[in-house]
C-alpha cells in the first residue's frame, strides 16, 4: 500500500514511456510493423480469394457444395487463431510437415481470414436483390454470368466496409504470430521489454497499432455512409 | 417461319405449387403471333406467376409450356436458350445498377449472345433513340425517373430480339404521371408486330391495345375475350364483380 503511494508521475512516465528508450526502440518496432502490415495484406489478399470461392459455395444450391463449405467457414471461426497457428506450426510436424514460420504464419492468416471474408461475401451477395438475379438470367444469361458481371460487382460495393474492418481484425490477431517466432510487432515489443526492463516497449507497441487502426477504422465508416447512398432498386 | 406458326405459345393444365399453396389451377392459353393478350385479375389470382413460368423464372409444378413448338417442361430444354426468346420486363425495372444505360443494354447481347459491340451499339441506339432516350445512353440507372428507367428495361429486354415480350405490372411502381410514357412506348411495340403477354392493372391499355383480354382468379382463367366483349359484356359473375370494382375506383 505504501509501496504504491511512492511512485509519482515522473517513475511512471519514465516505466512506461521513457523518452530516451522510446527514439531507440521506435525504429525496430517500425521494421516490425511493416512486417505486420506484410502479412496482413498477404493474408488478407489469399483470404479474398479462398473467401469469394466459400461464399460461392456456401450459396450454392449443390450440398456437396455449401457443406464442405460450411464445415470449413464453422472450423477456422469456431477455434481460435492462436490454436491455428500452433497447430499449423508445432502439431503439423507431426506427420512430417515442417513449415518455417513465415510460411506458417501467412497459411495461418489466410486460412483464417478466409472464413470471415467469405461470410462477408456472402451477406454482401444475399443483400443484392432477388430481382437482380431475375432480371439477369431472364436475359439468357447463366448462373455464372450473372453471378460474374450483375450480382459480384454490386456485392463488391456493399463488402468494401465490413473488409476493412476484417483487415482491422487480423492486423491486430497478426500479433499472435509471435507464438510462431515471426519477427512481428508483439514480438519486437517481448524481446525489447525483457532486454530493457521497462515497459516503453509495451506502450509504443500500442500506439503504434492504434496508428494503423484508427485511420482505416475511419475509413470503413466513411464509405459506410458514402455507399449507402447508391442503394440499388429493389 | 413465326407468322406461318398457328400458335406461338401454348400453355396446357399449368399448375404451380408454392407448398401446400396452389398459385395455378390448371391453365390453358394460346397465343398466337403478333397477338397482345392482356391478363387482368385481382392480386394473388396467379397472374404474374403464370407469366415468369413461360419464361422459367418459376418452375412449373406440371402441365406443358410449348414455346415455338417445343415444350418448355421437358427436362434437357436449354433454359438460357428459351430466356433470349423470351423478353421479361418487372414491375421494379431492375436495371443493373452499377452500370450505364448502354452498358446495361450491351450486357446480355455480347456476353451472351456473343454478337459483336459496334453490332449491339446501333442497335442500342436505335433502340433508345425510338424510346426518346438516346441523350441518357452514358446516364446511370438511379439518375433516371422511373419512367425512363422503365423504358430502358423494355429496350434492353429488346436488345435480344425476342419472339415474344412478357410484361408484369410494368407500371404499377410508377408516379402516375408517368405512366403514360411507359405504355406509349408498349403501344408502339405491339403496333409492330410483337407477340406480347401482359400483366396490367391499366384498364385502359388493356382496352384500347390488346387483341384478346383474360381474366383470372384463384389460379384459373375465369373469361377470356376480345377487349370489348370482357368490358362491355362480360359473362362471368366474377369477372363482373371484379371490373366493376376496377372501374369505378
Amino acid at each position: 500500500m505504501l509501496f504504491v503511494a511512492e511512485i509519482n508521475l515522473a517513475q511512471l512516465i519514465d516505466k512506461y514511456f521513457n523518452f530516451k528508450l522510446a527514439l531507440e526502440f521506435l525504429p525496430h518496432l517500425l521494421s516490425a510493423a511493416r512486417w505486420a502490415i506484410i502479412y496482413t495484406l498477404v493474408g488478407e489478399s489469399i483470404g479474398i480469394i479462398i473467401g469469394l470461392v466459400i461464399a460461392l459455395a456456401r450459396i450454392s444450391s449443390f450440398k456437396l457444395l455449401s457443406y464442405p463449405a460450411s464445415i470449413y467457414v464453422n472450423l477456422f471461426r469456431g477455434t481460435p487463431l492462436l490454436v491455428q497457428l500452433m497447430f499449423i506450426y508445432y502439431a503439423l510436424p507431426y506427420v512430417g510437415i515442417n513449415l518455417p514460420p513465415y510460411l506458417a504464419g501467412i497459411i495461418g492468416l489466410s486460412l483464417n481470414s478466409g472464413a470471415y471474408v467469405a461470410e462477408i461475401f456472402r451477406a454482401g451477395i444475399l443483400s443484392i436483390p432477388k430481382g437482380q438475379m431475375e432480371a439477369a438470367r431472364s436475359l439468357g444469361m447463366s448462373y455464372g454470368q450473372a453471378m460474374f458481371y450483375v450480382i459480384i460487382p454490386q456485392a463488391v460495393r456493399v463488402v468494401i466496409p465490413p473488409l476493412t474492418n476484417e483487415f482491422v481484425a487480423l492486423l491486430k490477431d497478426s500479433s499472435l504470430l509471435y507464438v510462431i517466432q515471426v519477427p512481428e510487432i508483439a514480438y519486437r515489443m517481448r524481446s525489447l521489454a525483457s532486454a530493457s526492463f521497462n515497459a516503453t516497449s509495451y506502450t509504443l507497441a500500442a500506439l503504434i497499432y492504434l496508428s494503423l487502426t484508427i485511420p482505416l477504422t475511419y475509413f470503413a465508416s466513411y464509405m459506410e455512409k458514402r455507399l449507402s447512398r447508391y442503394k440499388s432498386h429493389a | 417461319m413465326l407468322k406461318d406458326m398457328q400458335f406461338i405459345i401454348e400453355i396446357e393444365d399449368l399448375r404451380k405449387r408454392f407448398g401446400d399453396n396452389e398459385v395455378l389451377k390448371g391453365v390453358n392459353l394460346k397465343v398466337k403471333p403478333s397477338e397482345v393478350v392482356c391478363i387482368i385479375g385481382p392480386s394473388g389470382s396467379g397472374k404474374s406467376t403464370l407469366l415468369r413460368c413461360v419464361n422459367l423464372l418459376e418452375k412449373p409444378s406440371s402441365g406443358k409450356i410449348i414455346l415455338e413448338g417445343i415444350d418448355l417442361t421437358q427436362p434437357g430444354v436449354d433454359i438460357n436458350k428459351v430466356r433470349q426468346k423470351v423478353g421479361i420486363v418487372f414491375q421494379s425495372y431492375n436495371l443493373f445498377p452499377h452500370l450505364t444505360v448502354e452498358q446495361n443494354l450491351l450486357l446480355a447481347p455480347m456476353r451472351v449472345q456473343k454478337r459483336s459491340r459496334e453490332e449491339c451499339l446501333e442497335k442500342a441506339e436505335k433502340l433508345l433513340r425510338r424510346m426518346g432516350l438516346i441523350e441518357k445512353m452514358r446516364a446511370y440507372p438511379d439518375q433516371l425517373s422511373g419512367g425512363q428507367q422503365q423504358r430502358v428495361a423494355i429496350a434492353r429486354a429488346l436488345m435480344m430480339d425476342p419472339d415474344v415480350m412478357l410484361f408484369d405490372e410494368v407500371t404499377s411502381a410508377l408516379d402516375p404521371e408517368l405512366v403514360k410514357e411507359v405504355l406509349d412506348a408498349m403501344k408502339e411495340l405491339a403496333a409492330g408486330g410483337m407477340t406480347m403477354l401482359v400483366v396490367t392493372h391499366e384498364m385502359g391499355f388493356a382496352r384500347e391495345v390488346s387483341d384478346r383480354v383474360v381474366f383470372m382468379d384463384h389460379g384459373v382463367i375465369v373469361e377470356e375475350g376480345k377487349p370489348e366483349e370482357i368490358f362491355t359484356a362480360p359473362k362471368n359473375r366474377r369477372t363482373k364483380e371484379f371490373l366493376s370494382r376496377v372501374l369505378t375506383a
